[in-house]
């Protein structure tokens, strides 16, 4: 049989059996119910404007943290390190808020929350293989655990007011849109430590700051998990 | 209730926006029964869809902001209704057994009754994994694009037409069975 033929047999079938009526109480009951909380709304405002919002969010942080922790990792990046590192991270960002935003409206495009996590480790991993070249392990743990937590100590509010903004939205899928904006706040978390920390060791920084990305995506997904059950359970 | 003068989903759905009472019925009336026979595709019980469509409405109005102005108004509902009938299939999937797969194939209608020329939508249709019929659904009951049912299930064009076209090669084989390809092929000849 031809696809034709089939969407025959389906129009054919469509027509011989019509929906069943809708029970008539049940319309009635939605009009009600509708009616009974009527009021005008403003529609939300177009993505960019949400995209701008989370980016300057995430960007703030970043750099916020930064003159909080010292600056003194940009002084001693190279030219070609800070003209790969932070538009990569730009990038990566870009790629995240647009996630993020298309989780606040249904309808509102493919899902990528994942891909962008996903993104967001392994091109910094393959970029910062690339750039720094000292294998020297140093002070790899002590060092490292400072610069996980000044990084999660920047994600963690980036990640609770992109939450606030996520909120004015209609969110379907909260643990995607958790990944999403939990990518983003461990983006904004990674931009302050390469502003802040001035170790070049390629293991630290494959290890340690890329850490930031896949804890916040992660925590992002957990926290929207524990927000969905939690509205599953209310509701 | 007087009939709300715009024709068009998308003037309704704005006029909903702007608290209009009279468009936000004029809105259930015309969807309810697609939105129904879009849950009666997916599961068994009547009861149960009526359930599903009361909640949509009341999800769609907690959504209305989300609504832009313009777009069109399928895909954003579909968008709602989908989630609702995901988040209702996992509250109750531990205690009953929503997906009903059928392994049996529809009756076919006895040959050469030219009033009964196909077999029963629904039960054709529940021949389909899940996926796949929600996409039939979209696409041949509520006549919705491959890109308006891409933006209701939050996927690519590619994912739907692949899904599309794996729902057509299971019905071709059901249909065949049932006889339709000879009279397929003899109505084309």
């Amino acid at each position: 049989m031809t696809p034709e033929q089939i969407d025959r047999v389906l129009a054919e079938s469509a027509r011989r059996s019509p929906p069943q009526e809708v029970d008539a109480a049940v319309v009635e009951r939605a009009k009600a119910s509708l009616a009974s909380s009527l009021e005008p709304v403003r529609p939300l405002r177009s993505s960019r404007v949400f995209l701008t919002i989370l980016f300057i969010i995430s960007a703030a942080v970043a750099v916020l943290g930064a003159v909080v922790f010292g600056v003194r990792g940009l002084p001693v990046l190279s030219a070609i390190q800070r003209a790969v590192i932070f538009p990569m991270l730009i990038a990566a960002a870009a790629v995240a808020g647009i996630a993020s935003v298309r989780e606040m409206r249904p309808a509102a495009g493919r899902r990528i929350g994942s891909l962008a996590l996903a993104l967001s480790i392994l091109v910094p991993l393959a970029a910062f293989a690339f750039l720094f070249r000292s294998y020297d392990p140093g002070n790899f743990v002590p060092d490292g655990v400072k610069c996980l937590t000044a990084g999660l100590a920047c994600a963690i509010p980036a990640a609770i007011i992109a939450a606030l903004v996520l909120r004015r939205g209609f969110v379907l899928d909260w643990p995607a849109a958790g990944i999403a904006a939990g990518t983003l706040a461990g983006l904004a978390g990674i931009g302050m430590l390469e502003l802040h920390c001035p170790i070049l060791k390629a293991p630290h920084i494959m290890v340690w700051h890329v850490a930031v990305v896949w804890i916040s995506g992660l925590g992002g997904w957990l926290a929207g998990w524990m927000v969905q059950t939690a509205k599953r359970r209310s509701g | 209730m007087q009939p709300h003068p715009a024709e068009d989903l998308e003037s309704l759905m704005a006029a909903y926006q702007q608290a209009d009472r009279t468009a936000a019925e004029a809105l259930i009336e015309r969807l309810s029964p697609q939105l129904h026979r879009f849950f009666m595709a997916q599961v068994v019980s009547r009861r149960y869809a009526d359930d599903l469509l009361q909640e949509t409405w009341l999800r769609i109005h907690e959504a209305r902001h989300t609504y832009r102005p313009g777009e069109p108004v399928l895909p954003w509902i579909y968008a709602i209704a989908r989630h609702v009938r995901v988040d209702s299939y996992r509250k109750v999937r531990r205690t009953e057994s929503r997906e009903q797969q059928v392994d049996v194939l529809p009756e076919a209608p006895p040959h050469g009754t030219g009033s009964q020329p196909g077999p029963d939508l629904d039960a054709l249709l529940r021949v389909l994994p899940e996926s796949q019929r929600e996409v039939i659904v979209m696409l041949k009951v509520s006549e919705m694009t491959i890109e308006q049912v891409a933006q209701a299930t939050s996927s690519s064009v590619g994912s739907v037409k692949q899904k599309a076209h794996r729902a057509y090669r299971k019905l071709r084989e059901v249909l065949e069975n049932m006889g339709f390809g000879d009279r397929g092929r003899r109505s084309t000849e």
